[in-house]
């Protein structure tokens, strides 16, 4: 009973914050919807006994992602005038979601195929997590690393100032 | 030898023909004559050595040349045979044609497409030699559609007048509805029988074997031919007109050789024939229909050159009678006198055109006797032998024809050919008195002729007179040698001498009436034939048949032509492929649209694909 | 209580992940669009590793939380290199994946 309830508050919150995310105009408010969603999640995951998953998306995806969001939003600054103009913003969102529709139940019918009882089991703490990172899943685990490596580089990258690439160019024609 | 027969006009009217177009302008005036003429000469040679041959009893000659069409088991050869018909055919077409050669030279002396012109003439001799020698059906269909060809050519010769044009593309299309039939009867012919070969030869031997509908249908297809080709009635028209032809031409083409084609090919066929009496029946129906209705307008017209083209018809129905009615040596033996005595006519009256500077309207022409001796006893001669006046040729073909009518006891037939023997007589007298008795105010001072046009004229007329004699029957005293010669299968006939007596005397009364009356009227003074009464001017118009045909067949054509032209090709057919390029282009425009670049709608699309997978998937599972 | 409330609740914020990325221009609402349908997808690994008892699932989806925090990065330097190019967050400026003719 009690999950019951936790559940179906965690669910709202969910689900009123990934709406809120994709419908409202200015950005900062979608993130902040999103910023809920990454919440509501967490608590899910904790609803499912997996505690260590639940404390790392809050670390990562809250801490990490949302906060890099919004700073990336506020530097971004946009002006009133450069936000997108989306005047059949609704109705896009209705006509997909009509489209969506068939998908979403093909998806929920699949999934409701699956054994639909929980089994006991406990709580995977971060001693099961650590053991089974370092023995079955070593090697996503390094991949992983890897990938963590090469994003950053990337970003660093696609992120760099390029106008100071253009300038040198521009010099070595005036001499 | 026979091989050479065929070739050698073909040859050499191709090498003319390089010449000519080489120079189109330079009047090669000896070479063209000495090539031009001295084909036939030598044809006629080597025909007459073959009639020797086969006189002296060799059996069929035969001549390939090689194959043409082989497919599996079924080939046909260009191959040639000389049977006793083919040999007496080509003897007097080759004879009959160098003397018209000869003519031509002097009478197309002065035109500028003199070469051009011999060209033609011995493309047709050629032409006309590949018909009659043909061993198989599709070679003389091939012969056949060549002569069409040459007719057509030779009819047009002055281009530069548009009504000679129109005549000469009368006569071949004309020509081509006839051979419409003919072709079907060939397929028929061959469906029928073509397994065992396919020559005269090999089709004579299993004719047995075809059931009597077939064999009915296909004479009466292979009649289609003839009345195209032969001028019979329904498709006469173009004869007439053909005449704006070069008189060469109309001698030799409309007179003597391409228009008994026709009658040729029944003979050919008479192995066929004999089996179905009453295709035969409708042949010389239609032929004693031509005879007379020809007579009726010949009575009435003022150009010589159209008598003389309405005689042809009328006589050309006079041996589809005999050929009709099963006597077939008959029918052959009138083709023989009749390209005597015809191809003289029409020389004579080129002759008389000449002197006369163009003129061809007999009530022009008058009292020509003292001034063109020689024309003037040819043609007398000639006239005397187409009335069938004895002992000249005409007498002893038109009698054995009559007698045929009248033992098969067709006794309509009969009737109207024995009158149109009185009609025949009549008009070619009016004709010959009109123009070589009848006085005039002047005469203008004539052109004179070349020698080179009169001395064919009085081989032909030594002719008209002695050819009759080849085929005189026993009531007469003679022994019908051409009969025996020819060896076709004629109806055995049953008359009394003295029937015979009686027809013969009957015929040369017409005859002698037809010449009275003729003289009577037009010996004195003429006047043109006005139009003043109603049946007057049925018949000088010619029964109006021309411009029947122009309003039931050519006007429905060419507006259905027009239609199609105008309006159906270019809206529906033009308008569909329009349609189809308008619906690619605007569907190509929209299917463009789609690929703006812009990310989010093609997610939308790739969304859209999967959402209607997944709703099938889920009308599958029952789901839905 | 059953898994089948979890993977509902997966399925509309996958679908809602989908609309949002189909229907807004906003660079950013669509890179949240993205991160939401991964989560969802996490959020199902969870669920399924109760339901068999085994624990790699958790290890899975902690491996997703580590790929999304990659994304993250790399998404968003690349929305602040297109603000700089364009000056503008709408996806429907950039159009150079259409032929032909040229495009600002």
């Amino acid at each position: 009973m009690l999950e019951l309830s936790i559940f179906t508050i965690l669910a709202l919150f969910m689900l009123g914050g990934s709406i809120a995310m994709i419908s409202n105009r200015q950005t900062v408010f979608s993130a902040f919807g999103f910023l809920v969603t990454m919440i509501g999640l967490a608590g899910m995951f904790a609803l499912l006994n997996a505690q260590f998953l639940a404390i790392a998306q809050i670390l990562v995806s809250v801490g990490a992602v949302v906060v890099l969001s919004m700073l990336t939003i506020l530097t971004v600054n946009a002006k009133e005038e450069n936000l997108p103009k989306e005047p059949d913003k609704y109705k896009w969102m209705l006509f997909s979601s009509v489209i969506v529709l068939p998908f979403t139940v093909l998806l929920y019918k699949t999934l409701s195929t699956l054994p639909d009882h929980f089994s006991d089991i406990d709580t995977i703490s971060s001693k099961v997590v650590g053991k089974l990172l370092f023995s079955e899943w070593v090697l996503p685990f390094e991949i992983l690393s890897i990938l963590l490596l090469s994003a950053m580089v990337g970003a660093i990258v696609i992120g760099r100032d390029s106008k100071k690439r253009k300038q040198k160019p521009e010099r070595r024609r005036r001499i | 030898m026979i091989n050479l027969i065929v070739i050698l006009p073909f040859f050499s009217a191709f090498f003319m023909a390089l010449v000519y177009l080489y120079n189109t302008k330079a009047k090669r005036y000896v070479f063209y004559t000495a090539v031009g003429v001295g084909t036939p000469v030598v044809m006629t040679i080597l025909s007459f050595m073959l009639a020797y041959e086969l006189l002296n009893g060799s059996q069929t000659i035969h001549g390939t040349l090689f194959k043409w069409i082989n497919i599996g088991d079924f080939d046909i050869s260009i191959a040639f045979m000389a049977d006793r018909l083919s040999v007496a055919m080509i003897s007097f077409i080759t004879f009959i044609g160098t003397l018209i050669h000869i003519y031509a030279a002097g009478y197309m002396k002065e035109d500028d497409g003199y070469g051009k012109f011999f060209v033609y003439f011995n493309l047709f001799m050629g032409s006309m030699l590949l018909l009659v020698l043909a061993d198989n059906p599709i070679m003389m269909f091939v012969g056949w559609e060549l002569v069409g060809l040459c007719s057509y050519l030779l009819i047009g010769f002055y281009h530069q007048d548009a009504a000679n044009i129109k005549a000469s593309n009368k006569a071949f299309i004309l020509n081509r509805v006839g051979d419409f039939g003919f072709i079907m009867a060939i397929s028929l012919l061959f469906v029928a029988l073509g397994e065992g070969g396919f020559t005269f030869d090999a089709i004579q031997a299993n004719i047995g074997s075809v059931s009597h509908e077939m064999l009915t249908l296909i004479g009466f297809l292979l009649f289609l031919g003839s009345m195209g080709k032969s001028a019979q009635i329904p498709l006469y028209v173009w004869l007439p007109d053909a005449m704006a032809g070069p008189t060469p031409v109309s001698a030799l083409i409309h007179a003597a050789t391409m228009v008994t084609a026709g009658v040729y090919m029944v003979a050919r066929y008479s192995f066929l024939y004999v089996e179905v009496p009453d295709v035969g029946l409708f042949i010389a129906s239609i032929g004693a229909a031509s005879a007379l209705f020809a007579a009726i307008i010949a009575s009435y017209q003022s150009d010589i050159k159209k008598i003389l083209a309405y005689s042809t018809m009328s006589q050309l129905g006079y041996m589809f009678i005999a050929v009709g009615l099963g006597a077939y040596s008959a029918g052959i033996f009138h083709v023989f006198t009749h390209a005597f005595f015809k191809a003289l006519l029409f020389m004579g009256a080129g002759a008389v055109i000449i002197a006369l500077h163009h003129e061809q309207n007999i009530f022009k022409m008058g009292g020509l006797k003292k001034h063109l001796k020689v024309v003037y006893i040819t043609m007398f001669i000639a006239t005397l032998a187409i009335s069938g006046i004895p002992p000249f040729a005409g007498f002893f073909s038109k009698d054995a024809i009559l007698v045929a009518a009248f033992a098969s006891e067709h006794y309509v037939i009969w009737g109207i050919a024995t009158f149109t023997t009185g009609l025949t007589a009549f008009y070619m007298f009016r004709m010959l008195f009109t123009v070589f008795f009848a006085n005039k105010k002047e005469v203008q001072h004539l052109t004179p002729i070349p020698k080179s046009m009169t001395q064919p004229l009085i081989v032909l007329a030594i002719g008209s007179v002695f050819a009759g004699f080849l085929g005189v029957n026993e009531a007469y005293g003679g022994s019908s040698w051409i009969n025996t010669f020819l060896a076709l299968p004629d109806t055995k006939l049953h008359v009394s001498h003295s029937s015979e007596y009686m027809l013969g005397a009957l015929n040369v009364i017409l005859g002698l009436m037809g010449m009275g009356l003729a003289y009577k009227l037009f010996a004195k003074e003429t006047k043109e034939p006005q139009t003043n009464t109603l049946l007057k001017s049925i018949v000088i118009n010619k029964f109006y048949v021309d411009e029947i045909y122009e309003f039931i067949i050519i006007k429905p054509l060419l507006f259905l032509s027009h239609l199609i032209a105008k309006v159906i090709d270019p809206k529906i057919f033009d308008g569909f492929i329009n349609l189809n390029v308008w619906t690619y282009r605007k569907s190509g425009a929209l299917f463009g649209k789609l690929q703006n670049g812009k990310v989010r709608y093609y997610a939308l699309y790739i969304l859209t694909g999967v959402s209607a997978m997944s709703f099938y998937i889920l009308i599958k599972l029952g789901v839905m | 209580m059953s898994p089948n409330a979890f993977y509902l609740l997966a399925s509309l914020l996958f679908s809602i992940g989908l609309v949002g990325l189909v229907s807004r221009k906003n660079l950013f609402v669509l890179y949240m669009s993205i991160e939401l349908m991964l989560s969802s997808v996490s959020l199902i690994l969870a669920t399924l590793s109760k339901v068999l008892g085994d624990a790699g699932g958790s290890v899975m989806s902690l491996l997703i939380i580590g790929v999304i925090a990659a994304e993250a990065a790399v998404f968003l330097a690349m929305i602040v290199n297109l603000y700089r190019a364009k000056k503008t967050l709408d996806s429907d400026r950039f159009t150079m994946l259409k032929e032909g003719e040229k495009n600002d």
